[in-house]
């Protein structure tokens, strides 16, 4: 399926996590694209962390689910942005998907995924990791770490 | 004017919308932190018109404004 390149804004965020089935699908509507030889795919998942109790007592708790929610008019314009700057930094990429979970998202499951195509594998690795980057730096989305104690901490990217 | 809070702002103030009245951004920061509990402690970005400024702006009350913490999303 090709992507079209006219930088509307799209929505890139779906509710509740993403389903690994919907990868491979997302990789098979690439089928019909002869120009693409590289794909590179990157999948985030939400790690069980454990969580320190105070005073350096040994973990408290683990993070069981984070809970995300996101300033949703803002991180669109921002990856619109992000999106057209990728497409100026390597003109040769085919396509770009991006797609981030809002809701709560258990420990194992997958909240993340930036999926670049292109002709040559360079582009597709190049792109990938600078928008992950991107995103997680610039992208108005808050995470609400949910502890198996019942408790919870409020993520922030380092 | 209208100000949107986000994760654990929204938490402490126990809202997501506050109703403020102030003539630029650095009102607006005080104003905040007289109204949100522990906002002092708290590290965050103020967006107009969902774009971050960092300077001292004017505000007409028109724009639309944002109280962003520590971002986290992937």
């Amino acid at each position: 399926m090709s992507e079209p390149r006219t930088h509307s804004v799209k929505d890139i965020f779906v509710d509740g996590p993403i389903d690994p089935a919907f990868v491979g699908t997302s990789i098979a509507k690439h089928a019909t694209r002869m120009d693409i030889g590289a794909h590179e795919i990157f999948l985030g998942q939400v790690r069980a962390d454990a969580v320190a109790g105070a005073d350096d007592h040994p973990p408290a708790a683990t993070v069981a689910a984070i809970e995300y929610t996101a300033y949703r008019d803002m991180a669109l314009e921002r990856m619109t942005a992000i999106r057209e700057e990728a497409f100026a930094k390597w003109p040769s990429m085919t396509c770009l998907h991006v797609h981030h979970s809002l809701g709560t998202i258990k420990a194992g499951e997958l909240c993340f995924m930036v999926f670049t195509s292109a002709p040559h594998r360079m582009a597709a690795r190049e792109a990938v990791a600078w928008v992950v980057d991107r995103i997680k730096a610039e992208l108005p989305i808050f995470g609400k770490e949910i502890l198996s104690n019942a408790t919870h901490l409020w993520k922030r990217n380092s | 004017m209208d100000v949107l809070l986000f994760g654990i702002i929204a938490e402490r103030a126990g809202t997501h919308r506050l109703q403020v009245e102030a003539s630029s951004t650095a009102e607006l920061k005080r104003q905040l932190g007289a109204r949100i509990d522990g906002m002092e402690t708290l590290s965050y970005a103020l967006a107009v018109d969902r774009v971050i400024v960092n300077d001292d702006v004017p505000l007409s009350g028109s724009e639309e404004i944002a109280v962003l913490p520590p971002f986290a999303g992937g």
